[in-house]
């Protein structure tokens, strides 16, 4: 299914949960993780180090669990990143599974929220059953609470991409309707290709007998879920439980669809919302938003926006204009959905380490001790003698985010830069790249740069970006 | 926060380095919000870009605390950039006293240059590089015809990667002089599929 702006709602997204389930369990893993990583990642699972507490370390409050789950799973995705399964397509957008997997573990990092509903599910089964992930059997129970919180997220990643994408409100539980109506003009459409064997279902469907000898007109004038009528639906949906012994979507217990399964005007506007959409969309190759995300320009009207003279009228005379929250059709009635709403500690900014910026920041070249140790450091990370020199003389000190860095050592700034654009942009100077690689260190080297060790090296990283953030904010 | 001065003062002085637009991109549109939603109706941030209707201090406030509100009008500050059509502009009176060197569209986005070169000119297509659909187009590099007031095509071809296209003169007599005959008015235009 398509619909303006979402990624993660088509056949792709069955690969993208596996890649991401995968590739958790190996940042969870308790066995060397080591060996399955590229080269320069060597990492140690947090599992390794945690051994039975793993529950307990995923609900720390600090955020450091977050972090590092997504540096470590990332890390996976990448080196998985050329696998058949990564590389094959995750939508018709041309973005690959691995592509969308990283996308979502990006997201994930700025919601703790979903993050925080994770490690309470972990946490609470922990508390049941003991370290389960340790048990037989117990890696498949941990990637299935992996999936719960990406299948959440997913569809909360869309809502906002649809909203983005073509201005009109949208949640989440709305994104999973529309994909159940999908779905059902998908069980419909087969049965009507095959109508002698589902005669009796598609009479029901239909509200007429159906002839054996005379294949239904509906079934032919059906041509795209556009043309898929509300009553079907809702009566396929009723005669589920009856031909199939489950209940169909809009007859469960659950009240989640009680405003559509009475509301055949809101099924239909919603089914010809995704054929229209899917009838433009394959009209267009590769048509996708992405591809102005890094241009500059709207930066320049978001200032204006912001900076142009306020409007001329008296505000306690002229209401504002501020949009009222719109009521949501869908209720959350679904366990697993809307998680996370209860724990919003996102404001934790790490603003705990900034007394003890001991590093060599200070651009004292000429002190010939400091040039010898920093060419032996580089030259234990495989990086040129000069490299620390060569790179900080390549910064562009009067830029905005050199002067919103100037408290953060060099590695910690190549650390944001990676963190936020990548190993490799063609922004960056090429005295920033490891020539081995042509990327930019990665933070194993940037962390034996600086001095400090991996997880103090996150923190730093995090906290210089929560600062750039703050700076960058309108 | 003195952040809002400090992001116009940025597009006041210099120009950003592109290292710093990603990252400021990336840090502004990578923020979300639980339970984030639209605060702003469309037909509100399109006034506010079309530099119309402003917005008062709440919904500025509103707007600053809503990453999904600021990706929308992203997606408005795009889409208004590509969406670019057309750009008309008029001969000055005073360029037929001299010999024609440039025109400039009305809206300051695109110079028509003539320069003489062998028996005849060269005309020379240039798009400013402040014009706000610039990066738009220059990705999209569609296929761009001027026409004089008469409607007879002056040049057609793509933008190089300076942002020009150029082609022989196709007239007989000079560029001046044939613009006056057709209303001294001429268009830059997108011929798009």
């Amino acid at each position: 299914m398509r619909l303006p702006g979402t990624r993660y709602q088509e056949h792709g997204w069955e690969q993208v949960r596996k890649l991401l389930g995968q590739c958790s369990l190996l940042a969870f893993s308790r066995s060397d993780p080591a060996q399955r990583f590229e080269p320069g990642c060597r990492i140690d699972g947090l599992g390794d180090r945690l051994g039975d507490r793993l529950g307990d370390r995923l609900g720390d409050r600090s955020g450091d669990a977050l972090a590092e789950y997504v540096d470590l799973t990332a890390c996976a995705l990448r080196a998985a990143g050329r696998s058949a399964r990564a590389e094959a397509p995750g939508n018709s957008y041309g973005e690959s599974v691995v592509e969308l997997a990283l996308g979502l573990l990006f997201e994930l990092q700025a919601r703790p929220g979903d993050w925080a509903a994770f490690a309470a599910a972990v946490g609470s089964e922990q508390h049941k059953t003991g370290a389960f992930w340790a048990r037989p059997g117990g890696e498949a129970m941990l990637r299935k609470k992996v999936n719960d919180m990406f299948a959440v997220l997913r569809d909360k990643v869309d809502a906002d991409n649809y909203q983005v994408a073509c201005g009109r409100p949208c949640s989440p539980n709305r994104i999973y309707a529309y994909r159940m109506l999908d779905t059902a003009y998908g069980d419909i459409a087969r049965m009507f290709d095959c109508w002698r064997q589902n005669a009796g279902q598609v009479g029901v469907i239909l509200g007429r007998e159906v002839k054996v000898n005379a294949a239904p007109i509906e079934a032919r004038q059906m041509k795209s879920i556009a043309s898929c009528r509300p009553e079907w639906i809702i009566r396929w949906s009723a005669s589920q439980e009856r031909f199939t012994g489950a209940a169909g979507p809009l007859h469960t217990r659950s009240k989640r669809f009680a405003s559509l399964k009475n509301s055949p005007d809101k099924i239909g506007a919603m089914l010809r919302e995704i054929g229209d959409y899917e009838e433009l969309s394959a009209n267009r190759d590769g048509d996708w938003q992405q591809d102005a995300l890094d241009a500059g320009a709207w930066l320049d009207d978001l200032a204006r926006v912001l900076g142009a003279p306020e409007a001329a009228f008296e505000p306690d005379l002229e209401p504002d204009r501020i949009l009222p929250a719109s009521e949501d059709d869908f209720g959350s009635g679904e366990p697993g959905c809307g998680g996370g709403d209860n724990d919003n500690n996102d404001n934790d900014n790490n603003d705990n380490n900034n007394d003890n910026n001991n590093d060599n920041n200070n651009d004292n070249d000429n002190d010939d001790r400091q040039v010898a140790q920093l060419a032996s450091i580089a030259a234990a990370v495989s990086l040129p003698p000069r490299f620390m020199q060569l790179a900080r003389a390549a910064q562009d000190q009067g830029s905005w985010s050199a002067r919103a860095m100037a408290g953060d050592s060099l590695p910690v700034r190549l650390a944001v830069y990676l963190k936020m654009l990548g190993s490799q942009d063609d922004s960056y100077p090429a005295e920033w790249l490891d020539p081995a690689t042509g990327e930019l260190p990665t933070m194993q080297q940037l962390a034996a740069l600086d001095q400090v060790s991996l997880p103090t090296l996150r923190k730093r990283r995090d906290a210089a970006i929560a600062g750039l953030l703050a700076a960058a904010r309108p | 926060m003195t952040t809002q001065d400090d992001l116009t003062a940025q597009s006041d002085s210099t120009t950003p380095s592109a290292l710093d637009c990603k990252l400021r991109a990336r840090l502004l549109l990578g923020v979300r919000v639980e339970n984030d939603r639209l605060v702003l109706a469309d037909d509100v941030l399109a006034a506010a870009l079309d530099g119309g209707a402003g917005l008062g201090a709440s919904e500025r406030a509103a707007l600053a605390g809503s990453p999904l509100t600021m990706r929308r009008l992203r997606q408005l500050s795009v889409e208004r950039a590509r969406a670019w059509q057309a750009s008309s502009g008029m001969l000055r009176a005073a360029a037929t006293v001299c010999v024609l060197e440039q025109l400039v569209t009305d809206d300051n986005c695109w110079g028509l240059h003539f320069v003489p070169g062998g028996a005849g000119w060269q005309v020379i297509l240039k798009l400013a590089a402040d014009a706000p659909f610039a990066p738009a187009l220059m990705r999209e590099q569609p296929m761009l015809r001027v026409r004089d007031g008469g409607g007879a095509v002056i040049l057609q071809g793509r933008l190089d990667i300076d942002g020009e296209c150029e082609n022989a003169w196709p007239f007989d007599g000079a560029p001046a002089a044939r613009l006056q005959l057709f209303g001294a008015s001429f268009v830059v235009e997108a011929l798009r599929g």
